[in-house]
Order: structure tokens, then sequence, then C-alpha cells
């Protein structure tokens, strides 16, 4: 903390990736699917990694959350969140690490629940698993979580197929805000939903994020969405982090070729008035 | 031309479809419209708002509980025996969402451009029948002596979705029907799979029913745009009409939560946003479809929002 106080121009990133490197093995040899990436993300900030199925921005958030697993092997860099380094937890610190200071909300809510368990019985299996083993409390913990994503919490006893599929989602990100984590990672969280849905949930999510002030590493391939959610975007192409800034700026004066590409795809709702994109990108 | 100056190719009259069950679900109600030849039609909607059903009643896998459908002006509701429902089939085709599942994996590209010739085409010899499949692979952009031999496993996605294209305008057909053709398919090539669309309805007169649930691309192909929700028609009319001057509230609440550049969370697009449950529960009531404008209709809502 020390650190901190000292360094009074620009206090110390939440989490800091410095160079990571994450191969994947396979008969032909090591192929690699992030490639030296760096990149700082601060308290309360919301950064997005978008890019293309394969250009490794969901092998990225695996690694640090280390939920990678073989053949996926991290072969270099470092990565530090809050003053802990991450790669170097173990056994049982790893496991309570995990949860409290980083979660994860993925792309399938129907697979991230247990269909078999009502939605009590998985919140008090979460609150066991580190520790906190009083059913009164564990009990009103989770109503106090429902509610906080807009769900009644007299519905704590249905089973996950009661819910929609927004609602579904809402339950992940319930589960992943349960033990006030600094920070949550969000891959592809509303890639399933419709529209209306994902906003409605996105909405809720940047009010929840601006009262308990946790920060989102949030993965997409929309990004359109993401320019509207996000303080910095980071573009990855084959593993590489290619270009990152504000979105503003990486919308008007994107630096990088695949960047410009990436934007000129978005088939723009209200065309703009300047000539349509698409022509630019044909002048050299 | 404009739709009415021409008679619609395919037309629907208040189609319904209700799946009986222990609880009876209404997945279309009073959907009415016409496909003109050389124009798209967008319908968009969210999941089980029943577009896809529409797609499926349209190409024949299911029939309609109620209301007509007429092809050239004839009333194909009931299918009739297997020799009309191929004839009808070659007339009316189908793209669909998932180019991994649409594809036999045991097939190479060749076979399945050259089966539908086969089928819908019995007279062609085999020198024919080979130089269609080489011209079909062309058409959408697929280079035949690098492609035709290949299994889809070796193709990406968007080269899958290609052949699928391939497959459907083997017959030449003049109705093509796409369910969310790039809904599964990675942002960058989206509009390449689109601009496949656009000549085959200038240069063949192609109709074509566009579904998908992202208004943005409406714009991009569709010269109407249909809006579904809970089964019904919310509002129809030019999509430029729907995208710039919605007057449903459940039209003004899909293009408010539209992710859009440059218009980030929290501006005023956000009320809306927030009052989407009692939008969608006004959407779900059975107003009368009153044209506003010419060719612009919208249903009757017992609420408006500012």
């Amino acid at each position: 903390m020390t650190v901190v106080q000292m360094n009074q121009a620009k206090p110390l990133p939440l989490l800091n990736v410095r160079d990571l490197c994450v191969d994947y093995a396979s008969r032909a040899g090591l192929k690699r699917a992030v490639d030296r990436v760096s990149f700082t993300l601060d308290a309360n900030e919301v950064l997005g990694l978008a890019g293309e199925s394969g250009s490794g921005k969901s092998t990225v958030a695996f690694a640090i959350a280390r939920l990678h697993h073989p053949p996926a092997f991290i072969t270099g860099g470092s990565v530090t969140l809050d003053g802990t380094d991450v790669l170097a937890l173990k056994g049982e610190t790893l496991r309570q690490w995990r949860w409290r200071d980083v979660s994860v909300v993925l792309q399938s809510a129907m697979n991230a629940l247990n269909p078999l368990l009502t939605v009590q019985a998985q919140f008090t299996d979460l609150f066991k698993a580190h520790g906190i083993r009083n059913k009164a409390e564990i009990r009103e913990r989770s109503a106090e979580l429902l509610r906080m994503v807009g769900i009644e919490p007299d519905r704590l006893l249905d089973y996950p197929h009661r819910f929609s599929g927004g609602m579904r989602q809402r339950l992940v990100i319930a589960m992943a805000l349960a033990l006030g984590p600094k920070l949550i990672i969000m891959d592809e969280p509303t890639t399933a939903l419709d529209v209306v849905v994902q906003r409605e949930l996105l909405e809720e999510v940047t009010a929840l994020r601006q009262r308990l002030g946790f920060s989102i590493l949030f993965i997409t391939h929309d990004l359109a969405l993401m320019s509207q959610f996000c303080d910095r975007i980071g573009i990855m192409l084959n593993g590489e982090l290619v270009e990152m800034g504000p979105p503003l700026q990486m919308v008007e004066a994107p630096m990088h070729p695949y960047t410009r590409k990436l934007w000129n795809a978005i088939p723009p709702l209200h065309p703009p008035r300047m000539p349509p994109r698409r022509v630019l990108e044909n002048t050299p | 031309m404009s739709p009415s100056s021409s008679s619609p190719i395919l037309e629907t009259r208040k189609l319904g479809m209700v799946f009986r069950g222990h609880r009876d679900v209404a997945a279309l109600t009073d959907v009415s419209f016409q496909l003109h030849r050389g124009r798209a039609l967008a319908l968009v909607g969210e999941s089980g708002s029943g577009k896809s059903t529409c797609a499926k009643i349209l190409t024949r896998m299911m029939p309609s509980t109620d209301g007509q459908i007429l092809f050239n002006g004839e009333d194909v509701t009931r299918p009739g025996n297997r020799k009309e429902v191929l004839a009808y089939r070659s007339q009316v085709q189908m793209v669909f969402q998932d180019p991994f599942a649409a594809l036999n994996p045991a097939h190479s590209v060749r076979h399945h451009l050259s089966r539908p010739l086969a089928l819908h085409k019995p007279n062609l010899g085999y020198g024919e029948r080979e130089d269609l499949t080489a011209e079909l692979s062309l058409m959408v952009g697929l280079d035949p002596a690098e492609t035709l031999d290949k299994y889809p496993y070796e193709l990406s996605g968007g080269q899958r979705q290609r052949v699928n294209l391939a497959r459907a305008m083997a017959v030449d057909p003049v109705v093509l029907i796409a369910d969310e053709p790039t809904s599964m398919l990675d942002v960058s090539i989206r509009l390449n799979i689109l601009d496949m669309f656009k000549p085959l309805k200038r240069d063949r007169g192609i109709a074509m029913l566009y579904i998908t649930h992202d208004i943005a691309t409406a714009r991009y192909i569709a010269e109407e745009t249909a809006v579904i929700y809970g089964g019904r028609i919310v509002e129809i009319g030019p999509t430029s009409t729907i995208i710039d001057a919605p007057r449903h509230p459940y039209t003004r609440l899909l293009l408010a939560a539209v992710p859009e550049i440059g218009r980030p969370f929290g501006s005023a697009d956000a009320g809306l946003v927030r009052e989407a449950d009692r939008v969608r529960a006004i959407s779900r009531e059975p107003g009368r479809l009153a044209e506003v404008a010419p060719g612009h209709l919208v249903r009757e809502c017992s609420a408006s929002f500012a």
C-alpha cells in the first residue's frame, strides 16, 4: 500500500499483465496462442478485448484467472493482481484466490449453472468453498445478491431451467459478485442474448460497478457494443495485442489496419454523413 | 420498382401457427407480408419471436394452422403431394443459420452442389451438371478447382456459408429465405456474405426474405423491414422509415438497444431500456395494424412512451 501512496501521480494498476505468452501443445509442436501480450487494468475500469474467433482473447482471460489447462501452457510473462503474483499461486491458495479476487462470467449461462441443483444450493456451494458456513448468513447473502441483479429472492429455490436466458446470466453475475471480487472477467457474457436483454443486463452491470467499484475485463467480438460499454479497448489479432486505446480514439483514429478493417465490417445503423467508410477503405 | 407496382411473388395472409401441447403456444398470429422479385424483406425479431417458424412454414418444413400462403397468386397453403412440394421447393430455397450443421460432413462440396441438380433437373447430362457445379461455385466466389473436392471440415465458416448459398441457388429458385445467414460467422466476414445476396436480387430478380435479429444489417440488404414480436408483426414498412422514424414502442426499444458506435451507455436511450418490461407487455397486445403512411403499418397498442 505504501507504494501506492508514494506514487501520487498515478495509482498502481489493479492488474498488470506483462509479456504474457500462452502456448498450446499439439502433435505438431507448440502453437503460440498468446504472444507477448502486455496491458494494465485500473481499479474500477472496464477494459475490452476484441478480436475474431481464434485471436487468443479468451485464452488471455483464462490465463489471468488461471483457468487454462493442458494442452494450454503459460510459457512466459507475468500477471500481477493487486500485488499478488498470479502465476505463482498454487493449491489451496489458488482456489481461495479464485472467486474471492477474480471471478469469471462465461458466455453460456446454461452450462455455468448446474441443472440438478436449486439456485440456493449453488450459492451455498460457493460460500462453503470459501469458508462461510453459517446457514442464516448464506441465505441472507444469497437473497441480497439476487436483489442486486433484479431477481426476487423467493426464486432461490427454483432450478435453473425455470429462468430465461437473460435471468440465468443475471444469476451467474450475482454469483460472480458473491465474494466482492476486485476483477470480474466476462467472456462474451451477452453473446447468446437478445439485444434488448443484453442492454438491460449491461446497464445493470454498469450501475453495480459504480456502486461496488470492481473492474471488468470484457471479452467480445462485438466492437460496437464494446465501444459503448468499455473505458478502453484492445484489439487482438493472431495472439497479439495490436492496438489499445479509449473507444473514441479507436473509432476515429485507429492506427492499425486490422482495427480499421474490423470497424468497416460493422454496417452502421445510422449511416454517417461523411462518405461511406467502405469507400475510404480502398483509398491508399 | 415500388412494391405496389408489381404483384408479389410470395405472399402470406394472416398466417398463424399454434403449437398444440398441454399448453398451446401461438408462435405466429396475423402475419401478412409480401415478397417481390428483386427486393428483400427483413424479418427482424428476438429469439422466440416466431421468425424461424415463419421460415419453416414458407419452406414447407411444417404446415401452418391458420391463414394463407400465395405463390405467384396461387393458393399453396396446403402442401400437396410430393411432386407439388418438390416443385415448390425448387422455387423457394433456404439458406440456414448454421453453416456447420447444414452441410453433410461425409460429402464433398461437389456432391452438395450436384445433388440438387440431379434431383431437380434430372434431364441434365453428366457434363452439363459438372459445368453447372463449377458455375455455381464461381458465383459465390469459390474457385471450383480448389474447392469442389474439399469436404466441409476443410472450409471456414464463411466458405461453408458460400457453399450453402450455391446449393440453394443450384435449382434456380425465385425466392430465397435466409435465416440468420451470418449470425454464426465472425464479424469481419459478415458483410462479405451479405454482399453475395445483392447481385442475386439485382441480376437474377431473386425475392428474398432475410431473417435476422440484427436490425443494422437490415438496412444493408433489405428494402422493407418487418419487426416481429411475440409472433405478431408490430411494424412493417420501408427499412429507412422503420430505422429512422420508428413508431411502435417495441421497434424503438429494439433500436435503442442495438449496439452502435459513438453512443455510450447511459445516454438518452437508457430511458426506454429501463421500461423494457412495460414495452414488452404492451407489444403482446392483439391490436390492429394501422397504416400510418403508404406502405408503413404499425400495430396499435394501449400505451405510448416518451
